[in-house]
């Protein structure tokens, strides 16, 4: 298997099929929450599809929607 | 990192190879198709076809969005983005499509007020911050986008954002399947499944091809290890001529999908009796626009577009490469007159796209086979 190259070779910013694995770190009102992938900074998210959740869940995020519940938190 | 390093373990990556290897049958060429942008990514990222037997062939199918779209509705997005008072957003890839007359870059050059967002919900907040502005967003992507572009209308809606529109290019995953499977040129054993659009539609949309085609499908998750005891799925399969449809995405994919995100798609969406595709030509319910329910906030309603069809340029090759036909670099463009600093076609533009990524990753590694 070879190195990864660079980020910016490595980024689709189309999204297009590009799935994040993100924390949710706090929930806010309408279905929004505070999600974080790595040490990145926080993202709001659209969580309407995997409700409920709760912070610590890790979730699977594509184009600013979570589109699957990966883990709860204590499991993550 | 929890669902990412054990599936890129070298070692494991070997194991699987080895196990690939003893299930071939001497003799077969074997093809197999990823129909995934990120699949197609991540293969020419890990040099995962490096660690396959020679006769083992990974086939690099329509699965980048960005790939897809033909050329006529890049220009129905500029001339919308050239309107006056028009605030056009895009994903970044989008920006360097070529049209017939330029890219979107080169309209935001010219004085198109155009922005590059990550989120249809990005593109509602400037349409939140810019009330006497008309918002539009060029929404594409497969079913995996389309559930985000869904949730922002239901939101533009609630919310009362009169001056935000969609103009919607979303496309789905089985028409060109089965496009596909009835060409007379192409010739597969299986299919790697779509992981993320499979989260949504689950699998049981995929049970055709072996009903139908009598081949199998393994449905893929995006890391090395994933692809690789994918691969060896499907040469399973094969070799106890079995063909089904196989889940080995099941930590992220239910069989049955997201079903939350079927419904708000089936509100906002409607399908379009066909669409063009790049490369393989008009293909009838393909594709997806605003219900009826939803148009007062469709872009192509709201505003007034060419819709004329474009030819591809001739040089361009796009159409046998998402096809599976040639290789990236069997085409007469690819490295040369098309990179991805200056592309001709659309698999060069984004990273997903085959070409690009054989140019970004697997180039060098083809130039030292031909020394």
């Amino acid at each position: 298997m070879t190195d990864a190259l660079p980020d910016y070779l490595c980024t689709c910013v189309t999204c297009s099929d590009q799935g994040i694995e993100m924390r949710v770190v706090a929930l806010d009102p309408g279905g929004l929450a505070r999600c974080r992938a790595n040490d990145a900074d926080d993202t709001l998210v659209d969580v309407e599809l995997v409700t409920p959740v709760a912070p610590g869940d890790l979730v699977l995020v594509h184009a600013g929607v979570a589109l699957a519940l990966l883990a709860k938190g204590a499991a993550a | 990192m929890k669902f990412v390093d054990e599936f890129r373990d070298a070692q494991l990556g070997r194991v699987l190879a080895g196990e690939i290897l003893a299930t071939v049958e001497p003799g077969r060429h074997y093809k197999i198709m990823e129909v995934c942008g990120g699949h197609t990514h991540a293969i020419y990222k890990y040099g995962v076809d490096d660690l396959l037997p020679a006769n083992v062939e990974l086939v690099h199918g329509p699965g980048c969005p960005v790939c897809v779209i033909p050329m006529g509705r890049v220009d129905d997005g500029i001339a919308i983005a050239r309107e006056p008072g028009v605030i056009f957003t895009v994903f970044g890839d989008m920006l360097r499509v070529p049209g017939a007359d330029g890219t979107m870059l080169d309209a935001k050059a010219a004085g198109a007020d155009i922005r590059v967002v990550y989120s249809p919900l990005d593109a509602l907040r400037i349409a939140r911050e810019n009330p006497d502005r008309e918002v539009v967003f060029f929404a594409i992507g497969f079913e995996t986008t389309a559930p985000s572009t869904a949730l922002t209308l239901k939101r533009a809606r609630a919310d009362g954002i009169s001056n935000f529109s969609v103009m919607c290019n979303h496309v789905t995953i089985v028409p060109p399947l089965r496009a596909l499977l009835e060409s007379p040129d192409l010739r597969l054993d299986g299919f790697i499944g779509p992981g993320h659009v499979s989260t949504v539609v689950g699998c049981r949309p995929l049970e055709f091809i072996p009903a139908d085609y009598a081949k199998p499908v393994v449905v893929s998750g995006f890391e090395p290890v994933d692809l690789l005891q994918s691969v060896l799925m499907i040469m399973r399969q094969l070799a106890e001529g079995r063909c089904e449809v196989e889940n080995q995405y099941s930590r992220v994919v239910p069989y049955e999908g997201n079903l939350r995100a079927l419904q708000v798609m089936a509100e906002v969406f409607a399908l379009r009796p066909h669409f063009e595709w790049r490369g393989l030509g008009f293909i009838s319910q393909s594709a997806l626009r605003l219900s009826d329910a939803y148009r007062e906030l469709d872009a192509e309603v709201r505003f007034s577009v060419p819709g004329v069809r474009v030819a591809d340029p001739k040089a361009c090759q796009c159409g046998e490469v998402l096809k599976g036909v040639i290789k990236p670099w069997e085409c007469k463009v690819f490295g040369t007159a098309c990179t991805p600093d200056h592309a001709i076609g659309t698999c060069m533009v984004s990273p997903e796209g085959a070409c690009a990524a054989y140019y970004n990753y697997g180039r060098f590694a083809r130039e030292r086979a031909v020394v």
